[in-house]
């Protein structure tokens, strides 16, 4: 994982304040918006809480920081795109999904079949940490979203999820062939 | 001559003014018929100048420069005509004319950040960047002739001076001196205070907004509430190197 690029706009102070001008603020959003998903999905951060600290909302080289209002106006905007979900009625942690739920679950499939587990059975530990995922974008994937794909991989008969013995972990079994 | 007494004399002086007026004309035409001679032969020693050094053109900004001043004591414009002897024989033509396409997308890319003014500086480096791979400096020099063609196509661009820069206008939005003024103003760091702009210009806070309004409405300008001082600032993407990325816009 390399250094992460951040854009020209990152370092030119007004792009930290919500701008009131209707055209210039649709322009601040969708470079905020892309900005947010490439970050994230540099980082493999899974979940924004705009109740801490998110060290992509402020720039100390320049001394500026988003405030509270904006971070939660670019949310939600991706919120609208489909892009990220609200974890929380009062939307304070947001689910930010630079991949949507359904490629992550092709990406389980993909993974299924080059280790040619079309049958077998995986625990969901080792998706997300194990020899197989390793070097593949699934790798360090949040179990809240592996759950969500598993889930959609279910619905089309292509997995069933069931609960290990006490202390082990949830597993999957794979009908994928 | 000796002037004759008489009627006979008349005729005499007059058939001499005759005489005189067509060796007159004759100098004359013999004089226009050298000169045309001359500039002849110096426009084809210009060619075969241009031709032998269409390489040097093409590359160096500076031998470009004085071609284009010798060019214009002939009276020739290389850039007359996109067809013609001049655009084939140098492909000037299509430079210019590549040059002008290319100012048109990085202005089009750039309007929504800057509003459609950009510094002609700033608009230079990123056509320099845009053309990295063909490995010719691009002057600012270039950059103006290149919009003057665009004028002559009806594009709308002009370029214009305040304080000491100079703006590319890509938008039909003219300023008005009291905008031109702040953009002076602005052009020191990039941004303005409102007590900046009353204290240069002994301006009531009234008229400092309202210029200021207009020109965010416009586009041009962009607030900054984030300062730890917590006084807003008023950004001109104009004035500021602020895009240094062509692609990303």
């Amino acid at each position: 994982m390399g250094d992460f690029k951040f854009p020209y706009f990152f370092d030119y102070p007004p792009y930290f304040t919500l701008q009131p001008v209707q055209d210039t603020r649709e322009k601040q959003m969708q470079l905020w918006k892309e900005l947010i998903l490439r970050y994230c999905q540099h980082h493999k951060c899974f979940i924004i809480n705009l109740e801490q600290e998110f060290p992509l909302f402020q720039n100390l080289s320049i001394q500026r920081k988003l405030s509270f209002e904006a971070r939660e106006v670019f949310l939600a905007a991706l919120v609208a795109e489909g892009k990220a979900e609200w974890l929380d009625k009062a939307h304070k942690k947001c689910l930010v999904l630079w991949r949507s739920i359904q490629e992550w679950s092709e990406m389980i499939l993909q993974l299924v079949r080059d280790n040619a587990m079309e049958d077998g059975v995986l625990t969901l530990d080792e998706i997300q940490s194990g020899d197989e995922s390793r070097g593949t974008e699934l790798a360090g994937i949040d179990r809240f979203v592996l759950v969500r794909a598993l889930k959609l991989l279910e619905q089309r008969g292509k997995a069933a999820m069931f609960k290990g013995k006490a202390g082990d972990d949830e597993g999957v079994k794979f009908s994928a062939s | 001559m000796k002037r004759r007494p008489g009627i006979s004399g008349l005729h005499s002086a007059a058939a001499a003014r005759d005489q005189y007026r067509s060796v007159g004309e004759n100098v004359a035409r013999i004089r226009t018929d050298l000169l045309k001679e001359q500039l002849a032969t110096f426009r084809t020693q210009l060619e075969e100048f241009a031709r032998k050094h269409k390489h040097d053109i093409k590359k160096n900004p500076a031998f470009r420069a004085q071609f284009h001043e010798m060019c214009s004591k002939v009276g020739v414009d290389p850039l007359a005509s996109n067809k013609g002897f001049w655009a084939e024989l140098l492909g000037i033509g299509d430079f210019y004319y590549e040059i002008g396409v290319q100012i048109v997308e990085i202005c089009l890319a750039t309007r929504s950040h800057n509003g459609g003014l950009i510094d002609l500086n700033e608009l230079c480096s990123m056509l320099s960047k845009k053309r990295r791979t063909s490995r010719e400096t691009i002057t600012s020099d270039d950059c103006l002739k290149a919009i003057d063609k665009l004028k002559v196509l009806g594009s709308g661009f002009e370029v214009f001076t305040v304080g000491k820069k100079k703006l590319v206008r890509s938008v039909p939005t003219e300023l008005n001196k009291d905008h031109n003024q702040i953009l002076e103003l602005a052009e020191v760091r990039g941004f303005v205070l409102v007590e900046d702009v009353e204290r240069a210009l002994s301006w009531h806070p009234g008229r400092v907004i309202d210029a200021l309004e207009t020109l965010m409405k416009e586009g041009l300008v962009m607030i900054d509430d984030g300062h730890p001082d917590r006084k807003r600032r008023y950004w001109f993407p104009c004035v500021s190197l602020s895009s240094s990325n062509a692609e990303e816009l």
